[in-house]
């Protein structure tokens, strides 16, 4: 690829990663979509429907859960991938020492004043970006661990077609939700109780479209103003930022 | 609920499954039969205790035969997930119910399953069975009042100090020292009444929802700080049967399990009896094709109510509930809440009367706020969170464009 006049080309991202990104965009739409009617059914079966493929809640079950599915393995993908990457390791970034603790400021700053002040290297990515990442990740580690909770809650009989080690293991891993969800709910009563967890669930949804929503527009608007091609980060895997005066020659 | 005084949550991590072993190999059975027996011919020996009716006759006195009689017992044999093989042994404990001494208190409750356990249609098995239980104390149904009773009660646990089950009905409530409720002539508080009546219990049962984790009065916002026997009793073998009401045939089957082999049946992470409450509502339920189908009653009497579709959103939380009802039923099996058209209201679940008794599916439901602030359904909330976030990216679009015209052909 040729490098624009005047610019360099930043490499950010692998392939894989630009996948793993659109794969968990469509798994997200759908986990959305599906989730949405298994918390409340908005649309009718249609009662003409022959009693054959009438199977709308099933179907709408088994989606949501093919989606965490792949949300999981491509979690664990991006864990191993933010220690391990070749192109970009972020984890450094969400440290809370001196230097990210500026930088996050200056960004933040550069985002409040309209892009009047940019005071750092917008060549990798920054630490208010991987922050707010970090955040994501949070909250989808928190939906998983409550999806498989509620799962895990309705195979009571601890008995599966894959063995019992696999309801024993969702029990070891998820249980602390019912603590922590009762907990975050509020809960009065002794005993703590799964529809803490479904709250906590879908309340996390909320949290998590509003997080889409930002991050859409921030990324939008940082390749409008920073005009250094950020958006074609995750469709071509690089950016180009401006090469400075001084050090062009 | 705080986190830490959580003795249900700690168990919660030592549980295994809802899922009592049913094949433990004959080894195990013919063990635990022999030991059955042995106990059984040593409660023989006892006498009936308070000159308690006999209970074949009472039986015959109610116009039921003994065919029915054997029926129900090997209907309870494997209700409590016993061989075929006990039936016999469970029939005999049955009529030597009445050398196990019960002494039922009644704290903040409604009494409705003291009333359960009394009123039905006519007599059943179950119910003459919880006739002759040797109820020694029962303040609601005892003809003594006042010093009269205290006495009577204070005898009962004297006598049978370390032998009696011990039923709890109602929550504690322990704001204000426990001033919320008192009871007999010295206005005893509630929590002393249940510490010195558990003191000498061989195991205690609280029975409902009430006695369980609080229930109704400790529902948002509970003023009167009530918990369930669980958070009080400690150092004693606790039994939870909860629902609003219990189930009686679930109180006979503990008891009868105790009377039987003298210990408390397999429990689960909320100390329920596992071979009441190992079973999802949802998962037995008659309507569930109708779920997965998507057909669903839309509101109360409409075309799907008439066809018996499923009641999830009217509001059924039976995908979330643990109960045995929608396979023993009530009323000795007459029918049971959603056969009737209504929907689960996830009575035997912690805090159901917060959380789960509403005719919406949850995410429609306005869910109290436990200080008793701004009720609000979830999606209202996140609607509300977004309409927050798309205000505040229009400001910050808006502003953006305006700047960066002005910038145009500067810096960037
Ligand atoms: S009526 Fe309730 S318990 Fe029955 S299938 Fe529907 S949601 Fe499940
Ligand atoms: S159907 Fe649900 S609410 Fe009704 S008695 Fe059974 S567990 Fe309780």
């Amino acid at each position: 690829m040729k490098d624009k006049p005047g610019y360099v080309q930043v490499k950010r991202r692998t392939g894989a990663m630009r996948i793993i990104h659109w794969v968990n965009v469509i798994s997200m739409i759908a986990a959305i979509i599906t989730g949405l009617y298994i918390a409340a059914p908005y649309y009718q079966a249609l009662i003409a429907d022959p009693a054959v493929d009438k199977y709308v809640m099933a179907w709408n079950r088994w989606v949501h859960f093919i989606v965490a599915i792949i949300f999981d393995v491509t979690s664990i993908i991006v864990f191993y991938l933010t220690f391990f990457s070749r192109v970009d390791r972020p984890w450094g970034k969400v440290i809370p020492n001196k230097q990210n603790l500026s930088e996050f400021v200056e960004v933040l700053l550069n985002l409040l004043t309209l892009n009047r002040r940019k005071k750092f290297n917008s060549e990798h990515n920054d630490s208010f970006n991987i922050t707010f990442f970090f955040i994501f990740h949070f909250l989808m580690i928190w939906m998983l661990l409550t999806g498989l909770q509620m799962y895990v809650h309705g195979l009571e009989s601890g008995i599966s077609s894959i063995g019992a080690w696999w309801p024993w293991m969702l029990h070891l891993v998820t249980d602390w939700t019912l603590p922590v969800s009762s907990w975050m709910v509020g809960s009065t009563a002794t005993g703590a109780n799964i529809m803490d967890v479904r709250i906590a669930h879908h309340t996390t949804m909320w949290l998590l479209i509003t997080w889409v929503v930002f991050h859409i527009y921030y990324q939008f608007w940082r390749t409008i103003f920073w005009k250094e091609g950020d958006i074609s980060i995750i469709v071509g895997g690089s950016k180009y930022v401006k090469i400075k005066e001084d050090e062009e020659a | 609920m705080s986190i830490d005084k959580e003795e249900s949550v700690k168990k919660l991590f030592t549980a295994e499954s809802a899922q009592v072993d049913t094949n433990k190999g004959d080894a195990y059975y013919d063990e635990l039969y022999i030991s059955c027996q042995k106990r059984i011919e040593e409660l023989k020996k006892l006498k009936p205790l308070n000159n308690r009716v006999d209970f074949t006759e009472s039986i015959e006195d109610q116009g039921l035969e003994r065919r029915d009689f054997l029926k129900w017992a090997s209907a309870t044999t494997a209700m409590l997930m016993l061989p075929a093989s006990f039936t016999p042994l469970v029939a005999e404990a049955a009529v030597l119910m009445n050398r196990v001494p019960v002494i039922w208190v009644e704290l903040s409750d409604c009494a409705g399953n003291s009333e359960a356990l009394l009123r039905s249609d006519g007599p059943k098995i179950d119910e003459i069975i919880l006739d002759i239980i040797s109820l020694e104390f029962h303040e609601t149904l005892q003809a003594a009042s006042g010093h009269q009773a205290e006495k009577q009660m204070d005898e009962a646990m004297e006598h049978f100090k370390g032998k009696y089950l011990l039923f709890v009905e109602g929550a504690v409530p322990l704001g204000m020292n426990g001033q919320f409720g008192t009871i007999g002539a010295k206005g005893e508080t509630f929590v002393d009444h249940l510490h010195r009546a558990a003191e000498g219990a061989a195991a205690v049962v609280a029975v409902g929802s009430c006695a369980t984790y609080g229930g109704i009065p400790a529902a948002a916002p509970n003023p009167t700080d009530s918990v369930g026997v669980m958070d009080v009793v400690k150092g004693k073998p606790i039994i939870n049967i909860p629902a609003c009401p219990a189930n009686p045939s679930n109180m006979v089957g503990v008891i009868l399990h105790f009377v039987l082999t003298g210990t408390i049946p397999e429990l689960d992470s909320l100390l329920r009896p596992k071979f009441a409450f190992g079973y999802r509502i949802h998962d037995n339920c008659e309507r569930r094709a109708h779920f997965d189908a998507g057909e669903y009653v839309e509101e109360w009497g409409d075309e799907g109510a008439k066809n018996n579709f499923c009641l999830y959103k009217v509001g059924c939380k039976g995908p979330m509930t643990f109960n045995n009802c929608s396979i023993i039923r009530y009323n000795e099996g007459v029918n049971w809440p959603i056969g009737v058209g209504r929907g689960c209201i996830g009575c035997s679940e912690p805090d159901f009367w917060d959380k789960y008794a509403y005719e919406r599916p949850m995410s429609n439901a306005n869910i109290k706020a436990p200080t008793g602030g701004v009720e609000k359904t979830v999606d209202e909330f996140g609607l509300g969170l977004l309409t927050a976030a798309g205000i505040g990216i229009g400001i910050h679009a808006a502003a953006s464009a305006v700047a960066g015209k002005r910038e145009d052909g500067g810096e960037y």
